[in-house]
């Protein structure tokens, strides 16, 4: 194996999986070491005990109020998101079997269920950046929202055409996974040897810049969502 | 070595970091949404009106001196005094009706940064001038209460012909500064906030007493929390001395705010009396039949909600449980409570004379919002938006009637008022 | 009446909260240092009021006069 390909899809992945864990860590005990204002300013009408979970998990989830100011944002958001906990999942399968007929079924909706995903998310990533070339939104944005959306973009993109184009079975990809896990990382030869191997060296690529740069940006927002939207209801 | 305006800036923030503030720097996703939700974005479209814009600088200093990594990020540029400037437009040309916190995903509170900013702007003697010499004034007066107490009861006494006429009883009375009376009302300054309610406190045989200080709070809208904290403690103080039960607030949104749930943490301490609206005894009189209603308004009526007593504050019901009472045609606005739309005159606005274009022009949706329900009275319990609504009544031809809520129950309860014995109607 | 030389008058009356202290300190940038404006109120908060003002405004109450329900201060511009 060449030696970018293996510093790439070996090395990297442990050093920016430990930058994502540690920077996390790091970034939600750095929220909770600041003492919180005892002023308590939530929206009103405000509710207690399990309504007000009720509430807090809502809005984290779903937030319905945004629909009703920006439906094109609100449905883009949401598809987004939930694709984005789809593939997560799916990609959760490299790490080991489902139990049961979940695998099975799994298995078998992958190319359908994984690939509408895939595209949403394509679709998704390229709507938040063309919006962003818009006032106002133009003026709100920072250098760090481009280069997310673009390290999404291309992480996706080739994501994509792994999935749709790529015609490697699973099993290859989970080998791989498995070697990471047993820190003897390779790329299995029906990879190695695929004309696929280059696009699937880039994808990790960037999933591993995206590790790395998540704690220190504001995608940290994964994290602490809950928290505000609980402030908002407190 | 000097100090730059940015260190400065970082130090501040740094000095002054909470919890919620972080979490709100760290997670913005700067998608702009909140625009969508704001009266004044909507009603000019400009960038500096995006909600979460106007946290831009402060944003700018935390990401460059305080955020992870933030050094590494050569993007954020030094602030200047072009900065400041516009920082103190962000902070000064908001309502702080919280609309936005409503509809962000994440439910940012932008005022909580823009209070942030405030304090960064009083540390550099950026406050607007009216909103501080307000605040002084009323600091002052907290110092020489005393010297004025007689002289304060002898004037209120001139009232007590009207008070006497309109309740039919000849007992009746203003009390100031009264000791061991259950209730201390806390007015606003002027007549027409205090002798409508007297009326009403006379019919249903409360035990109250007026308090010698008006319930606004200038050092809350300059953002200068000292003098703000100072102004309430004044309340405190004479509420504590009097040992009333209950303080109640007259028909304003930030003071019952302010009182309820601001006051207990900027003294550091429990208060031991209860907070309420007016609103609340009224409502609960007229429940009880100590109110006897005999005239209804037939005209239809609608109701705003002043941003700092129903979405901020939590009084929604009452009010409409009042004027439900003594109107026949009770018309609500949409959206209403927590998603009505602000009139443009909180935050202190109406108090800075030099932005009342500024307040037309955003006042739109509200105008429209009214014309909408077909109403010919707005009743409003809070003198910022009936200045505001009276400029766009004027402004955007509404042809409605601006009333507060206490006057209409007089009307409804109270004997009928001899011609050119009115209470003064509230002017501009 | 009073003797004051009286520059401007304002009338105060009824006005809304918190627009009587806030006229009023426009206005007095309006007469010439030394000079005396007169402001007529209703508002029984007026009597603490305008002298608190006037002490952190650094100007000069000359006169208060009551009258019914009237109430009459007299300013004078310091600075
Ligand atoms: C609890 C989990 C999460 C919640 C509640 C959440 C919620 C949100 C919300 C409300 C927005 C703002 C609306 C928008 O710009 O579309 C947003 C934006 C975004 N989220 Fe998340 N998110 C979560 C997890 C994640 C994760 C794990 C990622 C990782 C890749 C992510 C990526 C993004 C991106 C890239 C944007 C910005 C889109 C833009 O720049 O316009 N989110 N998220
Ligand atoms: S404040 Fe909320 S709605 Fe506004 S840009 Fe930030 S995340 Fe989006
Ligand atoms: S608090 Fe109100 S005025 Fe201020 S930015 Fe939010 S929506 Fe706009």
């Amino acid at each position: 194996m060449d030696a970018l390909s293996y510093l790439i899809t070996g090395p990297m992945v442990y050093l920016s999986v430990g930058v994502l864990v540690f920077g996390m860590i790091y970034r939600i005990f750095r929220w909770l070491s600041v003492p919180a204002s005892p002023i308590r300013l939530g929206i009103f009408p405000k509710t207690q005990g399990v309504s007000r979970t009720a509430t807090v998990v809502r809005d984290t989830f779903l937030f319905p109020q945004v629909a009703e100011v920006n439906r094109r944002m609100w449905l883009m958001t949401v598809l987004f998101h939930f694709a984005l906990l789809g593939v997560f999942v799916g990609h959760l399968r490299l790490l080991g079997r489902f139990p049961g007929i979940l695998e099975a079924k799994m298995s078998e909706s992958a190319h359908l269920a994984g690939g509408t995903m895939g595209v949403i998310l394509l679709i998704g990533t390229l709507y938040f950046l063309f919006r962003r070339f818009k006032s106002p939104q133009k003026e709100l944005s920072l250098p760090e929202d481009y280069f997310l959306l673009f390290l999404l973009f291309a992480i996706i993109l080739l994501g994509d055409h792994l999935r749709l184009f790529g015609h490697i079975p699973f099993e290859v990809y989970r080998e791989y996974a498995y070697g990471l896990l047993s820190f003897r990382p390779a790329l299995p030869p029906a990879l190695m040897d695929s004309p696929q191997k280059i696009v699937f060296v880039w994808h990790v690529f960037f999933a591993n810049l995206l590790f790395v740069y998540l704690p220190f940006s504001k995608l940290v927002h994964f994290a602490g969502a809950v928290a505000t939207n609980g402030i908002r209801r407190g | 070595m000097a100090v730059s305006i940015s260190e400065q800036v970082r130090d501040l923030l740094k000095e002054k970091m909470n919890r919620q503030l972080l979490y709100y720097l760290d997670i913005c996703a700067r998608c702009g949404i909140c625009k969508d939700a704001c009266h004044i974005y909507r009603a000019t479209g400009r960038v500096e009106h995006v909600p979460s814009y106007r946290a831009e600088v402060l944003r700018r200093v935390y990401n460059k001196y305080l955020a992870p990594l933030g050094r590494l990020r050569r993007d954020y540029g030094e602030v200047t005094e072009e900065d400041l400037q516009k920082m103190y437009e962000a902070a000064f040309t908001c309502t702080g009706c919280r609309r936005c916190m409503v509809y962000c995903p994440f439910g940012i509170d932008i005022t909580w940064l823009i209070s942030m900013e405030k304090a960064v702007l009083s540390s550099f003697g950026r406050v607007p001038e009216e909103l501080s010499m307000l605040a002084d004034a009323a600091v002052e007066k907290g110092k020489s209460i005393e010297l004025y107490r007689e002289i304060m009861a002898e004037q209120i006494k001139s009232y007590e012909p009207e008070l006497r006429a309109r309740t039919g009883m000849p007992e009746a009375s203003i009390p100031i500064g009264e000791k061991g009376a259950r209730v201390l009302y806390v007015a606003l300054a002027g007549i027409h906030s205090i002798l409508p309610a007297a009326i009403i406190f006379n019919l249903a045989g409360e035990d109250w007493t007026l308090s010698m200080f008006e319930a606004a709070n200038y050092g809350y809208f300059s953002g200068e929390t000292s003098k703000a904290a100072e102004i309430a403690k004044r309340i405190v103080d004479e509420a504590e001395a009097l040992g009333v039960k209950e303080v109640v607030i007259t028909e304003c949104g930030h003071a019952f705010r302010v009182m309820k749930y601001l006051a207990g943490g900027w003294l550091k301490r429990d208060l031991p009396f209860r907070v309420r609206s007016i609103f609340q005894p009224f409502a609960e009189y007229l429940r009880d039949g100590r109110l006897k209603v005999h005239t209804q308004i037939t005209e239809p009526v609608t109701y705003h909600d002043p941003c700092q007593l129903g979405r901020n504050g939590g009084v929604y019901e009452e009010p409409r449980e009042i004027i439900k009472t003594i109107c026949t045609d009770f018309r609500e606005m949409t959206p209403n409570r927590e998603k009505n739309w602000c009139c443009g005159g909180g935050g202190g606005l109406v108090a800075q004379t030099d932005l009342e274009n500024y307040r037309a022009e955003t006042g739109r949706l509200k105008a429209e919002q009214i014309k909408a329900t077909g109403a010919k009275t707005v009743a409003t319990p809070c003198e910022n938006c009936r200045l505001q609504l009276a400029l766009l009544n004027e402004r955007y031809d509404l042809g409605v009637t601006i009333t507060a809520v206490t006057d209409m129950l007089v009307e409804a309860v109270a004997v009928p008022a001899a011609k050119g014995e009115t209470a003064e109607e509230i002017s501009r | 009446m009073s003797e004051h030389n009286v520059d401007l008058e304002l009338d105060l009356r009824g006005l809304a909260c918190p627009l009587p202290v806030v006229k009023a300190s426009k206005s007095i940038k309006d007469v010439p240092v030394g000079s005396v404006m007169k402001v007529v109120a209703t508002d029984p908060g007026a009597l603490a009021d305008f002298p608190a003002w006037a002490k952190t405004s650094g100007n000069e109450i000359l006169d208060i006069e009551r009258n019914g329900s009237e109430i009459n201060i007299f300013i004078k511009r310091m600075k």
